[in-house]
């Protein structure tokens, strides 16, 4: 059994499983329920002002007949008064005291608004805040949420405000919807953050309806832009994780949150730097359940490598991200077709004849029968084909042992600089 | 596993007896897998008897964490190997999948199977007995109710003693079950998991011959009787005696612990009865080369006890059915061999009193058909004098027991499996005699804490 | 001339040079792909220049590697 506590900056809970601020954590007999199913913590429904909803809220993007691919909600934060969520929150803490709690916040960019509601949410007792800076509809037409949270003035200015009373560590929630988050991490870190949260959702559409024109989802005939979440923004998540981890001057610990739905997401997540995730979408497509084997898979897997504690697999993955100019020029794979796997479907052929490199050429043997060759001379080492290839085994991406050493595009850049006159 | 197709017959009687089905490829069982819908109060789960955990173990293959999936399910029924091979998974877990209504059930046969195999290969012990209470008991058979019985009591720290009076352990699952279905090494691994955890199992060791049973209530503080059935009764025929007469228990038993012979190459044979046993004596006769088996049967389709994929896989096998046929002699040639067997006619009467239409015999219907061997599988028969010894009450042969706590007539003496089945209740299968196997254990376990709690 | 071949040439032209004792004193690189120009000799007045125009990537990285470790 490895030790699957973990410590996010000063936060501490039974295993690195949240629950995210979201539907799933709208109450205390949801969240209850959550951490009888095995969930480490919960971020609540982001408090505030209470708001009002539309229905209809959600929609989904099904892939190839799989539900649920890709997620998409107009709802904005939680309806209810804030002390009935107070009260909820105090009676949750007191059953499970050793889970973790975390109050999502979002208010008006004022400083009094953030004194207050921290004051009010610590009073009651939580483990730490989280700032919604990334709800990307609705809110952030009233200037809070994603409003505030694409401006790195603003996410630093509000987390010093929230950081001037909070006694807790304070986690700032980033939204995606930024062409660099590394931005508006380092501003939460100026802000005096205790640690970075990410990703929210994403700006997204869902679909319009063929026959009557209307949005997925729609409100009475018309929709607003939506966030998007789920499996399909797994890598967009994994990436903003990877570089805000690599980053020096974000040097506070993140917990990852985006399209996690299973132990090997989660680690995953981890290995790039995570301390801990969060979950939405995958709850709240199976149900709080799914939690143990998540547990129970994580565990597994740590003790098959002999790790003794889920802390020490933080950020292991981290150095080997990097920039592509220090990436290997010199290193080369190319496609290798095993011909008793392959079902000769000749997808990988013309993924290369018409899309990549021309370079797997259809065959015939002695007796007639078809089969595939990569020239591998000509094999730019791509992955395509073997992407596309539908049986596994088929195509192997085999490393060519080089000859010449290893360089770099920065290395070459700066070499033939001084030839540069 | 009920979803495999005979029919391939090869001349290599040794491969007839290699199991028909591959098990699935990590593709396919990742495509599988994936198509579980991960139901809430899943009704795959009311519908298996062992109450396996069924979506939660699929969705550790979806997530390649392949232990903790073979553990949801050996957690659940300890003879889960065997299981995923030879439970009658549509009348089961896979009739009562939702998608039935929608596409088509998960294959949690096939799957189970994937995750169990995956589990046979690794060195590591999947279960730790608890620590020890000093209490013993003793299961009398290691078949898969035996089985699971001392499984379920060592994880709870008692001391098992099994006593099996073949040499190997296993029970029906070891020599009764066709290998091509269920193969040795599957059992073997079973009957090491058992063993691994400080369960002793005595093999050629016969309670009430080797050991009395006067012995066995004195040395243990409980004791279970997992003893199933026994041989299969005579058909009180004339020519029973005939060379050529095999009780089909026996005639299974053979190849699952020999070589196949070529005794029954270019044979005509046979088998009376169709139930499971009959399915399987037919098969394995095929696969050792006869040229025609016949099923033969004094009521119809209708009535008989062997399973619906039971009977496609014969029928695949090309056995042929003889409905409403009753054998009345077996005719014999000069050297004593089964030269034919006379049938007689049926028709179905009225229901009688258990609810099936009695079979009478018509007059003069007496035909013969052309047969030089002859099967029993008629049933097997009880181990009446045993359970007599133990002082236990029965009905007819079979131990009666309080329905819920398996107790027998007497205190300290339990009983589960194939020798608590018949006269209406239950059904004789692998999974149920798990079942039964862990209940007992259970219910053991109550009486200990309620002495402990007057204590 | 497939792109493989392209690049053979390419090679063998850099590696020939090479052989010869030239040096690379000039790189320039534009929409057009590298030209290397090559002399040999050491006074200026004995300088050849020969210009070559590698078009692969292969070779425009090769002459690099060339030049980072093995002249
Ligand atoms: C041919 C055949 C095919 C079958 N196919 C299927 C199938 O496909 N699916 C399915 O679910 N079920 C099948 N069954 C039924 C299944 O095998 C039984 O229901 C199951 O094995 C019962 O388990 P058990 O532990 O109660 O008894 P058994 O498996 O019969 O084990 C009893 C054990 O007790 C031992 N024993 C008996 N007397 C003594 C004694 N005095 N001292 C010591 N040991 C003793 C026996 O040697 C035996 O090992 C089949 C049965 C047969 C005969
Ligand atoms: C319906 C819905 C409501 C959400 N509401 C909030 C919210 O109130 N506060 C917040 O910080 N994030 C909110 N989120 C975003 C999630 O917390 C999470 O960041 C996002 O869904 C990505 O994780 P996932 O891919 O696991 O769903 C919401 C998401 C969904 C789907
Ligand atoms: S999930 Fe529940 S609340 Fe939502 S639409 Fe269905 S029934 Fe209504
Ligand atoms: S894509 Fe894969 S299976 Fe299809 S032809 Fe190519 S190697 Fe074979
Ligand atoms: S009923 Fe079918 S789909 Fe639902 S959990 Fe069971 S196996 Fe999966």
């Amino acid at each position: 059994m490895a030790d699957l506590q973990i410590n996010l900056a000063g936060i501490k809970s039974p295993n690195p499983f949240w629950l995210a601020s979201a539907p799933p954590t709208n109450s205390g007999y949801q969240v209850q329920r959550a951490f009888e199913a095995g969930w480490g913590g919960a971020v609540w429904k982001t408090l505030g002002d209470p708001i009002i909803n539309t229905t209809a809220r959600f929609a989904a993007a099904s892939f190839n007949g799989k539900k649920v691919a890709g997620f998409n909600n107009i709802e904005l934060i939680t309806d209810r008064p804030l002390e009935v969520n107070l009260k909820e929150i105090y009676e949750t803490k007191k059953r499970f005291p050793n889970h973790a709690i975390i109050a999502s916040l979002m208010v008006e960019p004022k400083q009094e608004k953030w004194h207050e509601i921290v004051k009010r949410v610590e009073d009651i007792g939580v483990d730490g805040l989280e700032l919604n800076f990334g709800c990307p509809h609705g809110m952030a037409e009233r200037g809070m949420g994603a409003a505030s949270g694409q401006v790195p003035e603003l996410v630093e200015k509000q987390t010093y405000w929230v950081k001037e009373v909070a006694k807790t560590p304070v986690i700032v929630k980033l939204t995606p919807n930024i062409t660099d988050i590394t931005v508006t991490a380092e501003a939460a870190v100026c802000g005096g953050a205790d640690a970075v949260s990410m990703i929210n959702t994403i700006n997204s559409l869902m679909g319009v309806d063929l026959d009557s024109w209307n949005t997925v989802p729609h409100v009475a005939g018309k929709g607003a832009h939506g966030g998007y979440c789920g499996p399909a923004v797994k890598p967009i998540a994994l990436n903003m994780v990877g570089e805000c981890a690599r980053n020096p001057l974000i040097d506070i610990p993140i917990s990852g949150i985006g399209g996690i739905s299973n132990w090997k997401d989660a680690a995953e997540f981890i290995l790039m730097g995570a301390t801990g995730v969060q979950v939405c979408t995958a709850a709240m497509h199976h149900g709080f359940s799914i939690v143990e084997d998540m547990i129970d898979g994580l565990n597994n897997y740590l003790d098959e490598k002999g790790i003794a504690s889920v802390m020490d697999l933080v950020g292991k993955s981290v150095p080997k991200y990097s920039n592509w100019g220090d990436l290997d020029l010199n290193y080369k794979v190319v496609a290798r077709i095993n011909n008793d796997v392959c079902i000769n479907c000749n997808k990988c052929h013309i993924s290369c004849e018409d899309t990549s490199h021309q370079c797997i050429d259809m065959l015939k043997d002695a007796t007639g029968k078809s089969y595939l060759k990569v020239r591998e001379e000509d094999c730019v080492g791509c992955n395509l084909c073997s992407i596309v290839c539908p049986v596994d085994g088929a195509i192997d991406m085999v490393e060519i042992k080089q000859t010449l050493p290893s360089m770099t595009w920065n290395e070459r850049q700066s070499r033939i600089a001084s030839f540069m006159t | 596993m009920s979803t495999i197709t005979g029919g391939r017959i090869s001349s290599n009687l040794v491969e007839n007896f290699e199991e028909i089905h591959k098990g699935l490829t990590r593709s396919e069982a990742i495509e599988e897998a994936n198509r579980c819908l991960y139901c809430y109060d899943a009704p795959c789960i009311t519908a298996c008897p062992t109450s396996i955990q069924i979506p939660k173990f699929i969705k550790k293959i979806a997530t390649d964490n392949l232990k903790g999936s073979a553990k949801t399910i050996l957690e659940a029924n300890p003879v889960g190997a065997s299981c995923a091979r030879v439970c009658p998974t549509e009348e089961l877990c896979e009739g009562a999948c939702v998608l039935n209504h929608d596409t088509k059930p998960i294959s949690i046969g096939h799957l189970q199977r994937y995750a169990t195999d995956w589990a046979m290969k690794q060195k590591e012990p999947l279960f730790k007995a608890g620590d020890s209470n000093g209490k013993s008991v003793a299961i009398i058979g290691s078949g898969p109710a035996g089985l699971s019985a001392a499984r379920e009591l060592s994880l709870l720290g008692y001391q098992v003693t099994i006593f099996e009076s073949a040499e190997e352990a296993g029970g029906l699952d070891r020599y009764g079950i066709v290998s091509f279905r269920l193969p040795r090494e599957v059992v073997q691994w079973e009957v090491d998991q058992v063993e691994q955890l400080g369960v002793e199992i005595k093999t050629n060791t016969t309670v009430g011959v080797d050991i009395s049973t006067e012995e066995i209530i004195n040395q243990f503080e409980r004791v279970i009787l997992a003893v199933g059935m026994g041989q299969v009764p005579n058909l009180g025929i004339e020519g029973e005696g005939l060379k050529g007469v095999y009780d089909a228990i026996e005639f299974v038993k053979k190849t699952k612990v020999d070589a196949p012979t070529d005794e029954l190459i270019g044979k005509k044979v046979a088998v009376i009865g169709a139930g499971n046993t009959a399915i399987d004596a037919a098969t394995t006769a095929i696969r050792l080369g006869a040229s025609n088996v016949k099923i033969v049967y004094r009521r119809t389709k209708n009535e008989m006890s062997a399973y619906q994929f039971e009977y496609d896989f014969a029928k695949q096998d090309g056995v042929e059915f003889r409905w409403l046929t009753a054998p009345s002699k077996i005719v014999s040639n000069e050297q004593n061999e089964v030269a034919g067997l006379e049938c007689v006619k049926m028709t179905l009467d009225e229901p009688g009193l258990d609810g099936r239409q009695k079979p009478v015999p018509l007059e003069n219907s007496e035909t013969v058909l052309d047969v030089n061997v002859v099967i029993k599988a008629i049933g097997q028969s009880k181990h009446t004098k045993l359970i007599e010894a133990f002082g236990l009450n029965h009905t007819k042969g079979v131990v009666d027991v309080d329905s819920e706590t398996f107790q027998t007539s007497q205190e300290n003496i339990f009983a589960c499996g194939d020798c608590i089945f018949g006269n209406g209740q239950g059904e004789a299968m692998v999974v149920s005699a798990a079942q039964q196997g862990k209940e007992v254990a259970k219910a053991i376990h109550r009486t200990f804490m309620l002495q402990s709690e007057i204590a | 001339m497939s792109e493989y071949e392209t690049f053979m040439e390419e090679k063998n032209k850099i590696d020939s040079y090479f052989d010869k004792g030239y040096q690379v004193i000039s790189i320039f690189e534009n929409l057009s792909g590298t030209f290397v120009d090559f002399v040999t000799g050491e006074e200026a007045i004995e300088r050849e220049v020969v210009q070559i125009q590698l078009l692969t990537a292969e070779a425009r990285k090769y002459i690099a590697t060339k030049l980072l470790f093995v002249s």
